[in-house]
């Protein structure tokens, strides 16, 4: 019961700090936004695309672009910003179609465009995917170029006969056929993986960040205050650990429903999701106590949490999907999971891609209990010793 | 021994810290409405004495008990008899008076309107009733360390510890404070008070303990505490004429000590002067001098003090 | 000035003393970095290989010609090209779990049989790619035979008309003459200097400008715990102007941030391969990237009653600006109105000015320094003005 009070007070306390309502409420959700809209798109790679002059043929270039399968067009304004864009890698190549594109084609001249790029490898799809766009559009040119080097006839002509030929003739087609089953991760939509993602590292950042409240508590005096009540350190240290539990549990809660309402993001069984939502919370404030436990200041304890809750993350794949480690890595694999984020991304993962049910998800929920054991056994020992001593 | 009963019994605290021995052997008794004073310099151990009667320090040996009830870190029946007023502050700036008594009230199992009415009543008294709502960040010093001490009071303890209460507090609030512990003291409360001004110590306390470096070097009420180190009353004369003269007057006078001529004046060190005062300033007039002022002084605790350790108080 | 160095000598020991300042200026960004380049090496450095397997079970002319140009592509873009027997046989090669060790074939090629006739003779006629799920190798291969397609349907026009003009000729050997015409336009690669910054390098820099924020903040942030303390009126009280006391915080900040900038660059050089490229460049942005937080983390301070109040509110724009600024990750690829607005943070024009940089000389870097000090000279004037006003004990 007084666990209760002591949680209460804690919470009490949190609101009344107006920033961690933006900490907890608000930004994650901001992230997840700015996240799935930038990145949880098309990986397609991009190719920019400077017209300088504004005619027809030039116009239907671009229009034959953005057709191409596999890659994403972007506009740009002038020559110098796509080059700088393309050197700077956020595009990966930069098409540049001349003033005279349209009066040199009519007129039977060559004309250069120009791919920017910064290495050839790089380039090798789009520069197919432009090659095939300029084939199509110049078919009738270079046709009546062709019937000119023949012999058969002056340019003009070659011109008139190539389009009429063109019409009768089908185009030779590529037909792609998908094989083997896609995997699960790239399946996941636009927001999913990074709401996942981002679910976890914010339950578990924000609960070591909020561990500078319990040094707090200790520097107060308020904390031996607390002992010197008839009140059991053991009854102190869950009521503290409550108060931390109950706060990552309501920004978690917080963060799944929001992105369900707002991205309509799938979060698979309710019963599993929630299962692994509290297990998470059980770990994020265990490790916040220890943390608190740990420190006596808590200016050195927020900047260790950032580390902690960034690295961890980082380390435990919230940052890179599991599985492109399993691929490029797989030490790096294995180190992941030491953090408790891979294990709580895996339990999604038997939900979400798996479409498991909570019975799936237990082995996973079992280790990170363990998890929260060893944290919260750690700090209960750790703070009984700091405080009566 | 008291005839009372004793509330708290602390035998041979004793308490380490590496090589340094913070308190070495502290023992004493408080009974029931009686007030004892730990009086010594910063450093002497009274924190540390405090915290182990509180249980908030794992003590090397000894025992206490409080009502009878043994006392350890993880005792609880007996931390229900206790209010303890830290020398720091111990509250949460980020909640109001209300919202602070009310939290440790129900730490000491409080609750509804019992605990409502009392933190009300608590409020009264430490004179925080309009401020109740506001945050303890916007309260002034003084505000912040009655609030601490009515923590201390809020669940009634048949004990109450304050630790230096008065440290660092206005003289208004400082006189606010003593006078409400004399009051509690005569409701029955016994208390324990640390400090180390002597006039605190005097004015409170029925029965002080001086320690220093971890020991109490004496114990027993004011008066008990000056005869048990021979102390004498000062008498300081000013006076004109032939001074020399007056002081061998006062030869015959067995309870008159080291009697001399200093500033244009007499002075001397007698038994007892409320006793011999008449008898002294006759003899002195009788050898021709004009006395024009009498000033007497009576041994106090910071003579005392300085005569056990041969240090100040306040050093 | 003689007290604004006494008061900054003063707070500087005191942030050595308390080790917040070490912890968040020093072994945070460098234990993150730590972090992030092992993560993000490993896959950097992981070279673009493929493997393709083709079925020809046409056997004609044509279809000899683009086996043919698919061996040549494999030999210039190191794709491994596999003839096999069958589609059935295909489908097997490139139907293995995706990032598995299983051998097998990224993509496929499949010639149908009467492709050759059918290119031939104007029919419709079609290639099939089977697409595996790896990702990048399928991509490259659609495209490849999406080109090869778009060459056979320009030859095929080009030699039917020909042939309406009244000139025959094998169609075959007409076709290769027409695939030998240039098409009228030229595609010619404009090389364009990388300046990308390397996982490493990005990681490293990002880091070390994100933390920067928060530990320049401690320098700004005990303006007002002076106030707190009460040592503020006492040195108000002194015979000096005030100006000395803001001076005194300014200069700490800014030797507190310089020092853990120097720690970091060579740290993560020394530590990690992070190339940060040449050092006078280096450190001209990183002054302009300090000048810049000073600025900003004083304003926040300014309007802040409490340190406490200060040090929340200075991590919030810490943070939503270092997000911005593509420190953590690069927001200029993500396009549209985040790429731009990106630049209204100080974060964006250092992390530019370092690529610049790696690419140019120190001259290079001159644009985003202007930035950084703009940055700087107007919100710390902001500050100043308001902390005119609110200075007080």
């Amino acid at each position: 019961m007084k666990a209760f009070t002591i949680a209460g007070i804690n919470l009490r306390r949190f609101v009344r700090d107006r920033s961690n309502v933006f900490w907890v409420l608000v930004f994650p959700i901001l992230l997840i936004l700015v996240l799935g809209a930038a990145f949880g798109g098309s990986s397609d790679p991009r190719l920019g695309v400077y017209e300088a002059g504004d005619g027809e043929l030039s116009g239907g270039l671009v229009l034959l672009l953005e057709e191409q399968s596999g890659m994403q067009v972007v506009g740009f304004e002038s020559r110098d910003d796509l080059v700088a864009t393309v050197e700077r890698g956020e595009v990966e190549a930069g098409l540049i179609i001349p003033a005279d594109y349209d009066a040199g084609l009519q007129a039977g001249r060559s004309v250069v465009v120009e791919l920017a790029i910064r290495s050839a490898e790089d380039a090798q799809g789009i520069r197919g995917n432009v090659q095939s766009a300029l084939t199509q559009q110049s078919g009738v040119l270079r046709a009546a170029a062709f019937v000119q080097a023949e012999g058969a006839g002056t340019f003009a002509d070659g011109l008139d006969v190539a389009a009429a030929t063109g019409e009768n003739i089908p185009d030779v087609t590529v037909t792609v056929s998908s094989v083997g089953e896609q995997i699960g991760y790239f399946q996941l939509g636009r927001f999913d993986a990074s709401a996942q993602a981002e679910l976890l590292l914010f339950m578990f950042l924000t609960s070591l960040t909020a561990s500078a409240a319990l040094i707090q508590t200790r520097r107060l005096g308020v904390a031996r205050r607390m002992v010197a009540t008839p009140t059991p350190v053991r009854t102190i240290l869950i009521g503290e650990g409550l108060g931390r539990f109950v706060i990552a549990l309501l920004q978690g809660v917080f963060i799944m429903v929001g992105t369900l309402v707002l991205f309509n993001v799938d979060w698979g069984d309710p019963i599993g999701a929630s299962a692994i939502l509290i297990v998470f919370a059980l770990v994020g404030s265990g490790a916040a106590m220890l943390m608190g436990s740990l420190f006596s200041n808590d200016q050195q304890a927020g900047g260790l949490g950032v580390l902690f809750g960034l690295g961890l993350a980082a380390l435990g794949g919230c940052m890179i999907p599991l599985i492109i480690f399993e691929y490029f890595a797989p030490t790096l694999f294995n180190i992941a999971h030491i953090t408790p984020h891979a294990w709580g991304l895996e339990a999604f993962d038997a939900l979400v891609i798996e479409k498991g049910t909570v019975v799936d998800t237990l082995p996973f929920l079992g280790i990170l209990l363990g998890y929260a054991a060893v944290f919260y056994l750690l700090a209960i020992w750790r703070l009984r010793k700091v405080l009566t001593s | 021994m008291d005839s009372r009963a004793s509330v708290l019994e602390c035998r041979d605290l004793k308490k380490s810290y590496g090589d340094n021995a913070a308190v070495k052997g502290v023992g004493f008794h408080i009974a029931e409405g009686e007030t004892y004073g730990l009086l010594g310099p910063n450093g002497a151990g009274k924190t540390t004495t405090i915290s182990m009667v509180t249980g908030l320090l794992e003590r090397d040996s000894g025992e206490v008990f409080v009502n009878g009830l043994p006392l350890t870190t993880t005792s609880i029946d007996a931390k229900r008899e206790i209010g303890l007023v830290p020398q720091d502050l111990a509250i949460y700036p980020d909640l109001t008076a209300r919202e602070n008594l009310i939290f440790f009230g129900k730490l000491y199992e409080m609750s509804g309107s019992d605990l409502k009415k009392r933190v009300d009543e608590v409020l009264e008294i430490i004179g925080l009733t309009d401020r109740a709502g506001d945050r303890t960040e916007e309260y002034s010093g003084g505000m912040k360390r009655r609030l601490n001490i009515g923590l201390g009071l809020l669940h009634q303890p048949r004990l109450l510890l304050l630790d230096e209460p008065t440290v660092g507090v206005d003289p208004q609030s400082r006189n606010a404070i003593l006078e409400s512990v004399e009051q509690l003291s005569g409701e029955g409360m016994a208390v324990l008070y640390t400090t180390h001004y002597m006039e605190e110590a005097e004015r409170l306390c029925d029965r002080v303990g001086i320690i220093d470096l971890g020991e109490i070097k004496a114990e027993g009420t004011r008066r008990e505490l000056v005869q048990l180190v021979g102390q004498h009353d000062r008498i300081r004369l000013q006076a004109t004429g032939p001074c020399a003269a007056g002081v061998e007057a006062l030869a015959s006078l067995a309870a008159v000590r080291e009697a001399g001529v200093r500033d244009g004046g007499i002075e001397m060190l007698v038994d007892n002067a409320d006793r011999w005062l008449a008898e002294i300033l006759g003899k002195v007039s009788g050898a021709g001098v004009g006395i024009s002022s009498v000033d007497v002084e009576e041994p106090n605790l910071e003579s005392v003090f300085l005569h056990l350790t041969g240090r100040a108080l306040r050093d | 000035m003689r007290q604004a160095w006494t008061i900054a000598s003063k707070d500087l020991r005191l942030r050595v003393r308390d080790r917040s300042a070490f912890i968040v200026g020093i072994i945070a960004p460098l234990g993150l970095a730590a972090i992030f380049s092992s993560i993000f090496t490993p896959i950097e450095n992981f070279d673009f290989t493929a493997t393709y397997a083709v079925v020809d079970e046409d056997g004609g002319q044509v279809a000899a010609q683009f086996v043919q140009l698919l061996e040549q592509f494999g030999q210039t873009a190191g794709v491994e090209i596999e003839a096999v027997g069958s589609r059935a046989e295909a489908v097997d090669l490139v139907d293995v779990e995706p990032f598995s060790s299983e051998e097998g074939a990224d993509a496929a090629f499949v010639i149908p049989p009467g492709f050759s006739q059918a290119v031939e003779s104007d029919q419709p006629a079609g290639l099939e790619v089977l697409s595996g799920q790896g990702g990048i190798g399928a991509g490259v291969a659609v495209s490849f035979a999406e080109q090869f397609a778009s060459e056979l349907t320009y030859a095929r026009v080009a030699v039917a008309s020909v042939e309406n003009l009244g000139g025959t000729d094998d169609r075959f050997a007409a076709g290769l003459r027409a695939l030998a015409i240039p098409p009228p336009v030229n595609l010619v690669d404009l090389e364009a200097t990388n300046k990308e910054l390397a996982g490493k390098t990005f990681y490293a820099a990002g880091l070390a400008i994100f933390f920067l924020f928060f530990t320049v903040q401690f320098g700004v942030n005990s303006l007002l715990e002076e106030r707190q303390a009460g040592t503020l009126g006492r040195l108000m009280a002194a015979p000096m102007r005030r100006s000395s006391i803001i001076a005194g915080k300014a200069i700490m900040a800014f030797i507190l941030g310089l020092i853990s900038m120097v720690v970091l660059v060579v740290a993560t050089t020394l530590l990690f391969g992070a190339d940060w490229g040449n050092p006078l460049g280096v450190l001209l942005l990183v002054v302009g990237g300090i000048i810049s937080a000073l600025g900003i983390m004083a304003v926040v301070a300014a309007f802040a009653r409490t340190p406490e109040q200060a040090g929340n509110y200075s991590s919030m724009v810490a943070v939503i600006l270092g997000f911005l600024g593509g420190t953590f990750f690069p927001v200029g690829q993500a396009g549209g109105i985040l790429a731009d607005l990106r630049f209204i943070t100080p974060h964006a024009w250092f992390m530019q000015g370092l690529g610049d940089l790696s690419a140019g000389n120190v001259a290079d870097v001159l644009p985003a320094v202007g930035a950084l000090l703009l940055f700087g000279l107007v919100t710390g004037s902001i500050a100043l003005l308001v902390m005119r006003k609110g200075l007080r004990a």
